[in-house]
Order: C-alpha cells, then structure tokens, then sequence
C-alpha cells in the first residue's frame, strides 16, 4: 500500500474482472449526469459494467470491490495522455466498513452501505464471482481469458455527490486479457445493491470480458469539475 | 502518445472544452502516429480498374506497385467489361457526365426509368427505386418510413446505413444477436403493438455468413412486424437466378422490402429498393437522403443496366463465382487458415491480433497480395481479419497465387502452423 505525498493512492490487487454489458441508452441517461455521454457501441445502447476485485493490499487493507458503472465518453485533452475509456461508477459494494468509507470521503464514490461478500472461484481459463449480501445473492459473473500481456491502461472516474462533482485518472497496471468471444455471463439477482436494474433491459451476455492480475491500480488525485450538473 | 495502436477512431468522439473544434488536434497527433503503424494501408490510390491485378500507388505516392487483388467486391468481374465500358461511353456522349437535378424534378432520365423497370422485372417485384449510393438506400429509405414511436429492430452487425436511416428517422431501435432468431422473438416480444419493422441483411460483409432467413421470417411475421432485407452483398450472386438470399430460400414473396446496390456484384455504384408500387410512391415523397441529392449519373446507370443485363444473360458468371469460392475455401482450409463462418463469396481471415494485422497487412503488400486490414470498431475487439472477396473474374491462377503469398506471410507470422 501506498500513499504519496503529491495524493497519488495505490490498490495492490490479485485480480479485477469485468464484463461489459449492453443496455438502452434511456436507461444510462436516467442516472449519468447531463454532461456525460454514454458511450453507444450501437445506436441506443449503452454499455454497463460490472467489475470485481480482489485487493490484497491498500490503505484500507485487504478487500473485495463490486463496481456497476456505465461507460462514458472520456474527456480528452490536446498534449494530454489519452485515456482508454471512462466510467461512471454509479453504485460500488465493499467487503469491509474501513474500505467504504475510505472510498466514499476520498474519492466520492457512491456505495452500498452494507458490507458484502464475494467469493472468488478460479478455474482453468475462467473466474467466477458470488457477491452476496448476508447470504443473499447479488452478483454471480463468469470471466473467460484470453492472451494474456502486460500493460498499464489509463482510464478516467467521474463522481458526483452532494458535494460536486469530480474525475480522477486511473491506471491500471498488471497482465491483462479481454476477449469478446461472449463465453462469460453474469446473473444480477434482484437485490437492494441492484435495484436500479430490476426495471433496465440489460442484455445479460458480455459482449466483452477484462482480467487483470497480479497488479496496482493507481488513483491520481481527484479533480473538481465545476460545470457538472447533477440529473 | 502510447502506443496509437491501443486507440481507434471510436476514442475521438468528444473533447474537454467548449470548442467543437477541440478534438482535432488530439485526433491528428492520434491519426499521424497510427498512420505510421499501419494505417496508410487503408485508402492506397489504385490506378487501374479493380480486377484480379492492379496498380496501387504504395507508400504514400512513393511507388507504384502492381499486386494481385483479393479486396474488392466486383462480384461478377464487371466492373471493367467491354460491354459495360461501352454503355458508359455511350451514355457519356448520349447525357454527359451527370444528371444535373434531383430524381423528382429534373435528374430523372430514360436510362434511369429503363435501369428501374428492368430491375423491377428482374426482382419479379411491382417498382424498383434508384439511389445514388447504396448508404442513401438505406438511409432514405429507413428515414423515409420510419417516425417517432416506431421501432426497427435491427441484427447486431447491421449496416451503417441500416443505423443511420434509424437515427434519422428517430424512431427507436433495439438489435438482437448476430442471427439469432431466439434474441429477435425477445426483443420483438417486448414491443408488441407497435409498428415494427426487422431489418436483416443476406449476408453479413465482415463474416460472410448468410442470415437463417427462414427461421427470421417466420419469427417476425408471427409478431406481425416488417421486413427490410438488404442483399448488398447477396443480390445477384445468390438464388438459382441470382435473385439474392431471399430466392435461395423461396422467401421473395415473404420479404416486405428488398435493398440492394449496384457496387458490388454489379461493379457500379448506387442502390435500390424493390417492393410495391405503393412503397415506392411513398418514397418518391419521403426518401429525403434520394430527392435531396443529384440523381445518379447516368453514365453510371447506364453501365449498371449492361451489368445487370449480362448478370442475367450469363449465369455462368455465378458459376465461375461459386467455382471459384469453393476453391479458395477449399485451398485456406488445407492450409489450416481460419475463414470464421462464412459461406459466401466473402471470406474473412481471422487474425485475431489488433496491433499485427498491421504488420501482417505490410508484408503481404510486399510480397504481391493487396488486402485490407479490418479491425475494431468495424468488428469486435481481437477478431481481426482481412477480408476477402472472391470475383468470377479471378482466374485458378491469381487464386493459388494469392493463397501461396497469404499462407507463407500467415506461417511466418505464426498465425497458422
């Protein structure tokens, strides 16, 4: 774990999963901020995300992160490096209290408020995840691999509280595999971290799948943007 | 600037800033380093008619070098047939270079009624529409009959022009899995009662895989929706009178509307859309991306009218074509290449590798054979491939040689064992 002086925060992890979901553009726009723009990989659909990891070492220890975000346009700016793609993380749930909060005050992330379980199951050429709460399923997803490289990929957050609104660069160092061969799948049950898609018509086969591990996952410091506006 | 290879065009829709203008420079910075990694493969000036050899003008204007050709549609070699260059001439000296109006005031000339007419009885259909280019078929025609609260629903790996008619036309749009009739019952279960139109096409240009039109048929008819079937890379090629995908499966009578262009099998340019003649007087006052734009030239209708009639005069043309076919599949396949799911005149080379597709793309090009890389977003992410395109002009010869240099670059580069 590691926090420099100049704020920029490291997230040792064992692994990060995601899979990459399509969904109706009215549906993200409901709860992205005006200024944000789905990112459309066809015309009126949008892209949900649902990323798990596994961190081994942090300021807040060893936990596990659920992530729902939808896929945004990142902000790209001439004689700046350019991000790989952007999230708006709309709903997070961590394995423990410290992890949470320290989430929530430093980075503004919005969370569920119940600490959650996952589980992780690694198979040969797959991974699975059982988020639960209190026994109570939330997530199961299976992550397929695929050539495995090393890299360091930039990204962007954007988060918007009752305080304002923010992005911080992410970079996720570590080996890495995507595929879209759609052989993972992800059952989202109908729980209360869940909620907000029980009424989304979610196409429940991952037109694309992400492993990370062995890495760092590195917050740069947090940006105010002062021209969000919240829905 | 890392690697420019890790990006692609879909990473430059938006800026930070308030100038709309913003995106350019960052875009160029992009643009010229990928240009370096590979992407002058794409676009290469060509300066001679697109047969089975060509001249290309290689190396940004540095050289002329001449290739064997396996990346254009030209289907049925027409594109430079003495007849066919002969109409155009003719045409040329009959009307002159373009139409010089649009279709509904004053482009309309004899050979484009005649083109219409002699398409109309070749698809046994009441009307046929010219357009000036197979994307303003689409496009026109979506806009043109769609409207707010309608819906189209659309396979996944639809045209660009399929999407872009739908977007005009502001009516909503969901797309169901890669033909998969099972997802398109879903989705046509949740908007019953509205209007709806399916839009499919005869075969898919990145796979070359033919829809299951049977099975999409009669899902959609059992949901009382329309259908738009687009055989761009079908029509003429397909069917025992090249009637498209639609006659292969005796399905003509059950497609509400079909679409189809001049520029592949036909070697022209243009599209056209064939269905009643109610349809097409609808058009005639509602297809904008059609009457807002020249007629097509009729130097090319007139060149596409002898296409067409040496298509139906010749059917050993799609003889020599799907002799052909079967021969390319036949040799890639001895050879251990992955051609996907095609089972058309379209086969894709699955490379699967984003960033060497580049490379590969270089050294065929230096070893004689010119393909076009295709990558993300034109198809997903790690299914990388050149696509192929198989012509009844291609002699036994230009294809053995092609499948030498394709499948020693292909070793070397250990994409096959």
């Amino acid at each position: 774990m590691s926090v420099s002086k100049e704020g920029y925060v490291q997230y040792h992890y064992r692994d990060v999963i995601g899979g990459f979901f399509e969904l109706p553009t009215e549906n993200a726009k409901a709860i992205l901020p005006p200024d944000l723009q789905p990112i459309e990989p066809h015309h009126g659909s949008s892209v949900l995300s649902v990323m798990a990891t596994d961190f081994k070492d942090s300021p807040v220890g060893d936990y596990g992160e659920l992530v729902l975000s939808i896929l945004v346009a990142p902000r790209i700016e001439h004689g700046q490096p350019m991000p790989r793609s952007a999230f708006y993380p709309f709903r997070l749930g961590t394995t423990t209290r410290e992890s949470r909060e320290h989430a929530i005050q430093r980075w503004h992330l919005p969370h569920y408020m119940k600490d959650i379980g996952i589980s992780w199951v690694r198979g040969d050429g797959h991974v699975t995840i059982h988020a639960t709460d209190n026994g109570e399923p939330i997530v199961d997803m299976t992550v397929t691999e695929h050539e495995w490289s090393p890299v360091e990929h930039r990204y962007q957050a954007f988060m918007v509280d009752e305080e304002g609104a923010y992005t911080s660069t992410i970079i996720m160092a570590g080996d890495f595999s995507e595929n879209e061969e759609e052989r993972g799948g992800i059952t989202i049950h109908s729980q209360s971290m869940t909620d907000l898609l029980a009424d989304w018509d979610v196409n429940f086969t991952p037109f694309r799948e992400l492993w990370m591990r062995n890495g760092v996952q590195t917050f740069h410091p947090l940006r105010t943007l002062a021209s969000f506006a919240k829905r | 600037m890392t690697n420019p290879l890790d990006y692609d065009y879909s990473s430059f829709f938006y800026s930070s800033g308030d100038d709309p203008f913003a995106i350019f420079e960052p875009y160029n910075e992009w643009y010229e380093a990928a240009q370096k990694q590979g992407y002058y493969l794409l676009a290469q000036p060509m300066s001679t008619p697109p047969g089975g050899e060509i001249v290309l003008t290689e190396g940004h204007g540095k050289r002329q070098v001449k290739l064997l050709n396996l990346a254009s549609y030209n289907y049925l070699g027409l594109s430079a047939r003495p007849e066919v260059i002969a109409a155009a001439k003719a045409a040329l000296d009959q009307y002159g270079l373009g139409a010089a109006g649009s279709p509904i005031l004053s482009g309309t000339m004899d050979v484009h009624v005649q083109l219409e007419e002699a398409l109309a009885r070749f698809k046994k259909k009441e009307a046929v529409m010219v357009f000036p280019t197979g994307y303003s078929t689409n496009v026109g025609l979506i806009s043109g009959i769609l409207r707010p609260g309608d819906w189209m629903i659309a396979d996944q790996n639809s045209h660009a022009s399929i999407v872009d008619g739908a977007i005009l036309s502001k009516a909503d749009v969901r797309f169901f899995r890669h033909n998969n009739a099972a997802d398109l019952e879903k989705k046509l279960q949740k908007v019953q009662g509205k209007k709806v139109v399916v839009a499919i096409e005869g075969v898919y240009s990145m796979d070359g895989d033919v829809c299951p039109l049977p099975e999409l048929v009669a899902v959609a008819k059992k949901y009382g929706a329309r259908i738009l079937l687009d055989e761009a890379h079908s029509a003429f090629v397909f069917g025992e009178h090249g009637r498209g995908v639609a006659e292969h499966f005796g399905l003509e009578d059950e497609v509400d509307i079909h679409v189809g262009t001049f520029s592949k099998a036909l070697g022209g340019m243009g599209g056209y859309v064939a269905g009643s003649r109610h349809l097409y007087n609808y058009l005639k006052g509602f297809a904008r991306a059609r009457f807002f734009s020249c007629a097509l030239s009729p130097v090319v209708a007139a060149g596409v009218l002898k296409s067409l009639e040496i298509a139906e005069a010749e059917p050993q043309l799609r003889a020599k074509l799907w002799e052909n076919v079967a021969h390319m599949r036949r040799r890639l396949e001895a050879e251990g290449v992955d051609i996907g799911h095609s089972t058309s005149q379209v086969i894709p080379i699955m490379v699967k590798n984003d960033r060497r597709v580049w490379e590969i793309g270089r050294r065929l090009l230096e070893a004689g054979l010119y393909l076009q890389p295709i990558i993300y977003p034109a198809v997903a992410k790690h299914r990388s491939r050149f696509r192929v395109s198989i012509s009844a002009g291609h002699t036994t010869q230009q294809l053995d040689e092609a499948v030498a240099i394709l499948v020693k670059v292909l070793r070397e580069e250990g994409i096959i064992v």
